[in-house]
């Protein structure tokens, strides 16, 4: 009897390990990829946050060194600092405008299609010859467009735009808003979509007005999707590079302190200084950044969810 | 709850993997920056690879060199120095590699940082790019070679100084390019002022350049051009020979941002705001007809001449080159250089044999190569100068031919292994300063207290 059992028991056992063998199997190709390409780098930048590396001679340990060299860069303090103001400033205005989009666009107008492709071209059009015509239009010349406007009909004076260290952070913020609205846009007008008309018409029949209709059905019916939006872009705002590159760093690619960003400082430091530690520890300071803003984030989700 | 903490973590997977996306977004971004301040030498394609001549003097095994370059396309003397080369060593065949212009020498340094490269020859785009390979320890010191081998290095100008490193030389340059003054003689006709020449003091040049401005709006002549480069006016300090752009202290700088600010505030030259953020190429701009003089390396030459001979410039077709303006009581000819440079790395399968395509290359016969392709080499004589001057399309006049004789040249950037990092504090300052964002004084104390920091370190 107890002999039977243990075959029993073994037979089992097999069969469970052969499920989980083919299991495995399956999400193999992508945890391979995953741990070559992600992990394995993750876990490199984790030790040469510590260590002191060119990238060929021998690594030296140094322990939290390079964190106190970082914090001692003025310009590393520059970078986070612009970082964090334009994720301030993006986060909020993206959302918005994406969801005043989407709601504009949700409505049976004429054109309508018309209308959301154009809000979504900006976001599939290439960088480079989208920035390239924003500074053709944005120019710190008096001649510019945005310049004569604002001198003619607002009899105001030029600005210097990406050219200045006042006004720059403001140019790239609206470059960016404008470049990206129309993806979040097309979020939002899924969730707007999936919000049953029910509701709108049982507080129209209770004489809910359109504000109330806004405030007490659209808004907590999207949370899901603000959720999901503010995350993407909190994390896409950290991570901003290309556009900084390209609206700032002009055609001798010096990008100044007035709009260096956390992921432009890692790449100088990394490939063109070779200090891949002090990189390594950069991205670590902004990985942390990134978490804890995100831990927040769900924190404030799962107290509103319970409520 | 459980269902929780598995969202929390799916979550915490996805930052990770963005935050890891955009780790290698960075590497992947094109160092764009230094790659423009290299000469990008115009040209039709080379043509195609010559067999190795049949030839009975030389019968040693069969060797393949693997040589790292950029732009193999378009850069015309490649082909021609291999040709060269191997009818003179036909069991010698050479293969290019090339790693692409705009982030070469960050490509090659991760290639040499590997075990797996197995270049015999590199060449080197930038004293940067070289210092800090030889930092890296991948790059075979030549000292040895050339003391054997009976090399004379006085034939380099003097070059080879600058880039000797704790008393070790690891790369013998074959190209060189000097700073000149490039002008349009149309320009200088219609106002009916005297052309520049070769003896000029930086006023007298000032004076010259204001001379033929005019600001009328929608026809304006712009005396001066400069591009946005730090070089094209921080350096113009140095070629008094008593500063070096790695001395730590940058006072020297302040006569010459003072006059193109003069120049920018009274609408001699082009507002750098404007140039920066719409990326106007200097080419463009001197191609544009309006621009009477430009400093510019000597690589724009074989640029004009082939796009004039395309008929793509045809308002600058009547142009001319004079040396450098010179600081009071300096000798003209003083300019600035940069140099092209082979080398061997350590991890090279074939050293001797790559040792010597190297010293073809930097040598004579390379260099006469390299003057027949419309490109300044290292090692210059009369007999280059000659040949350059004699190409189709360089200007007749006989101010130009003279032009190309220096009488000292001075690398953009010496070696020192802190160059990087100087550089990227004396660019902040520099940018500062055109966009007339601080005052120069402010500046300079800015670079000094920055660059002090750094050597310091």
């Amino acid at each position: 009897m107890a002999a039977e059992l243990t075959a029993m028991e073994k037979n089992m056992k097999r069969r469970a390990r052969r499920r989980n063998l083919v299991a495995y199997s399956f999400i193999a190709p992508n945890f391979i990829g995953f741990a070559v390409f992600t992990l394995g780098p993750i876990v490199l930048a984790l030790l040469m946050s510590f260590a002191e590396w060119d990238g060929s001679n021998a690594m030296k340990f140094v322990g939290l060194q390079n964190f106190v060299n970082i914090f001692k860069d003025d310009r590393f303090i520059a970078s986070l600092k612009n970082t964090i103001v334009y994720s301030i400033f993006t986060v909020p205005i993206t959302l918005a405008m994406a969801l005043g989009l989407a709601i504009l666009l949700n409505q049976k107008i004429k054109g309508r299609d018309f209308f959301r492709t154009v809000a979504f071209f900006p976001y599939v059009a290439s960088l480079v010859a989208v920035a390239a015509v924003w500074n053709m239009l944005f120019t710190p010349a008096k001649g510019g467009i945005v310049n004569q406007i604002l001198m003619n009909v607002f009899h105001a004076a030029p600005l210097k735009w990406a050219a200045s260290s006042s006004t720059v952070m403001l140019t790239i913020i609206m470059f960016s808003v404008w470049k990206n609205m129309g993806y979040y846009m097309v979020i939002y007008l899924a969730g707007l979509q999936g919000i049953s008309e029910d509701l709108y018409e049982a507080a129209a029949l209770d004489g809910a007005s359109s504000m109330q209709k806004f405030i007490h059905i659209t808004i907590p019916q999207l949370r899901p999707t603000t959720f999901f939006v503010t995350i993407m872009l909190t994390i896409n705002c950290f991570k901003v590079y290309d556009i900084v590159y390209m609206l700032a760093g002009g055609s001798n690619g010096v990008v100044n302190k007035s709009a260096m960003v956390l992921v432009y400082y890692i790449y100088e430091e990394a490939f063109r200084n070779w200090k891949l530690g002090q990189a390594s520890a950069s991205a670590l300071v902004l990985f942390a950044i990134v978490l804890v803003v995100t831990l927040i984030q769900f924190r404030g989700e799962k107290n509103y969810a319970n409520d | 709850m459980k269902k929780r903490i598995l969202s929390s973590i799916l979550a915490m997977t996805m930052v990770v993997a963005s935050i890891t996306a955009c780790g290698s977004a960075a590497e992947q971004a094109p160092a764009e920056a230094p790659a423009a301040e290299a000469p990008a030498a115009e040209a039709p394609a080379a043509e195609p690879a010559a067999e190795p001549a049949a030839d009975t003097a030389a019968s040693d095994e069969p060797v393949n060199l693997k040589w790292a370059l950029w732009d193999v396309s378009s850069t015309v003397y490649y082909q021609p120095l291999i040709d060269a080369y191997t009818a003179e060593h036909p069991n010698v065949s050479i293969e290019m590699v090339d790693l692409g212009s705009t982030d070469y020498s960050t490509v090659l340094g991760t290639q040499l940082s590997g075990s797996g490269s197995d270049f015999d020859v590199v060449t080197i785009k930038d004293v940067p790019g070289y210092v800090s390979l030889v930092n890296k320890g991948v790059l075979e010191p030549l000292n040895d070679r050339i003391a054997a081998d009976g090399v004379d290095l006085s034939l380099y100008n003097g070059v080879t100084d600058q880039v000797t490193i704790d008393g070790n030389l690891y790369e013998l340059p074959f190209r060189s390019d000097i700073w000149v003054l490039f002008y349009n003689k149309d320009i200088f006709d219609a106002a009916g002022v005297d052309y520049p020449t070769n003896d000029m003091t930086w006023e007298e040049y000032d004076k010259l350049a204001r001379s033929v401005t005019d600001t009328t709006p929608g026809a304006e002549i712009y005396g001066s051009h400069y591009h946005t480069w730090r070089s094209t006016i921080q350096l113009d300090g140095i070629l008094d020979g008593k500063h070096t752009i790695v001395d730590g202290d940058y006072e020297f700088t302040k006569p010459y941002y003072e006059m193109v600010l003069g120049q920018q505030k009274d609408g001699v030259c082009m507002d750098y705001a404007t140039l920066k953020t719409q990326g106007l190429h200097y080419s463009a701009a001197f191609a544009q007809g309006n621009v009477a003089t430009m400093n510019m390396g000597s690589w724009f030459i074989a640029t004009l001449i082939q796009k004039i001979k395309d008929g793509e410039y045809t308002d600058c077709t009547n142009w001319g080159i004079v040396k450098y303006p010179h600081a009071e009581g300096v000798e003209p000819g003083s300019t600035l250089s940069t140099i092209t440079a082979l080398a061997v790395p350590t991890s090279a399968p074939n050293k001797d044999a790559a040792w010597d395509f190297v010293k073809f290359v930097s040598g004579a016969e390379g260099a006469e190569v390299m003057a027949s392709t419309g490109n300044i080499p290292a090692m210059t004589n009369d007999k280059i100068v000659d040949l350059i001057a004699s190409m189709d399309g360089f200007p007749t006049d006989e101010a130009s031919k003279e032009a190309l004789v220096t009488s000292h040249t001075y690398l953009e950037m010496p070696a020192n292994d802190k160059s990087s990092e100087i550089e990227t504090v004396l660019n902040e300052q520099h940018d500062l300063i055109m966009n007339e964002e601080t005052s120069v004084d402010d500046a300079i104390a800015a670079m000094n207290e920055g660059v002090q920091a750094i050597l310091a370190q």
